[in-house]
């Protein structure tokens, strides 16, 4: 599993610098924003319900797992979310032009990320609630990582 | 004493709250907002149990003896008729603010106040979209609070010097104050603290 992120990563990355130098036309350039920002707040729609659910005195077990698969799902697509040109210069947007400014550090938290949203769907989808909560207090805490250095307050 | 720590702690907190929101660090701000909640249940105890300038009796008056002050004829000592008026907008402003904020939750669903559970989603988000535009009441209100300052300076009398020394001129006609118990002071704290506490626990019996 861990693998199979590492190299979606790896060939995702690689796709991102020859976009680097082959410009993406705009129209391209704007679905990706547009999937990205879709994405971006379903992830925390569904963190909202996931928090409810965790924090309970009883944690029902299956939305747990579902809102788990449902951001593992979301962050495997993340991968595609960032290439070059499509930060503010295309567009509205929350995503800071230090992503691409700083690809190396942006790719390692992106994949943090990942990795903590796995280990949260490994742990509901076991059933293990009390795991689940640990894994999704370390996945908390690389949306945070990546936040405050990534991503702009925007209003919409 | 108890009034001016109040003041200048709350002063602090609510430059600090604004500062650490702004800057990514939204876990201290929801603790200067549980902090702050701790001063103002103080504050409003103490307002019933304190020193007779922190009475509430002893310094909201009507219309009538605002429009008294203004004439000249108030001189008591503590907050005048006038200036009451501004340590209740205040008061309130913060207290809505405060609560507010216990209910909201950010975008990202990360971080959230400790009631934020006792209410939908649908309005802990809206109610953080009305915390986000509430502050300019609590600005507006210090802007005025600050002119007022300045005016008084401007015509000669301090208003800052016995917020921090506890000591002004009386006029000779002036009630002397009576100051508060210590041990009181101490008991409105714990039952603050204790609130707050339960607060932050997320209310019914110490969880949501």
């Amino acid at each position: 599993m861990r693998v199979s992120i590492l190299a979606a990563a790896a060939v995702v990355s690689l796709a991102a610098a020859g976009v680097a130098y082959a410009a993406l036309p705009k129209d391209k350039a704007l679905a990706i924003m547009h999937a990205r920002h879709e994405g971006m707040e379903k992830i925390g729609d569904t963190n909202k319900l996931l928090r409810r659910e965790i924090t309970s005195s009883a944690p029902f077990a299956p939305a747990v797992k579902s809102g788990a698969a449902t951001i593992f799902n979301l962050s495997k697509q993340a991968s595609g979310w960032f290439p070059a040109g499509t930060g503010p210069e295309m567009g509205n947007t929350g995503a800071k032009p230090e992503i691409w400014k700083n690809q190396k550090n942006f790719q390692v938290k992106l994949r943090n990320f990942q990795t903590a949203a796995a280990a949260f769907n490994a742990a509901a989808a076991a059933g293990d609630i009390n795991a689940a909560k640990a894994r999704y207090g370390d996945l908390g805490k690389t949306c945070s990582a990546c936040h405050d250095t990534y991503r702009s307050e925007m209003h919409h | 004493m108890p009034v001016r720590l109040v003041h200048w702690t709350l002063a602090g907190l609510i430059a600090f709250s604004w500062w650490s929101v702004h800057n990514h660090h939204t876990d201290w701000h929801i603790w200067s907002g549980v902090a702050i909640l701790t001063l103002l249940i103080f504050r409003l105890l103490w307002g019933f149990v304190g020193s007779s300038t922190a009475r509430w009796t002893g310094f909201i008056r009507g219309p009538r003896a605002v429009a008294n002050y203004l004439r000249g004829g108030w001189y008591g000592i503590g907050h005048n008729p006038l200036g009451a008026l501004s340590v209740i907008a205040l008061f309130l402003a913060v207290a809505i603010q405060v609560g507010l904020g216990l209910f909201a939750e950010d975008e990202d669903g990360i971080y959230t106040g400790p009631l934020s559970g006792l209410v939908s989603i649908e309005t802990s988000d809206r109610v953080a979209g009305i915390h986000e535009a509430w502050f300019n009441v609590i600005l507006g209100l210090v802007v005025v609070h600050l002119a007022a300052i300045l005016f008084y300076r401007l015509r000669g009398k301090s208003l800052v010097t016995p917020m921090i020394t506890g000591k002004a001129e009386a006029d000779p006609r002036a009630q002397p104050m009576r100051p508060g118990k210590w041990w009181i002071a101490l008991i409105c704290l714990a039952i603050a603290l204790g609130l707050s506490r339960w607060v932050v626990a997320g209310i019914p019996p110490f969880g949501p």
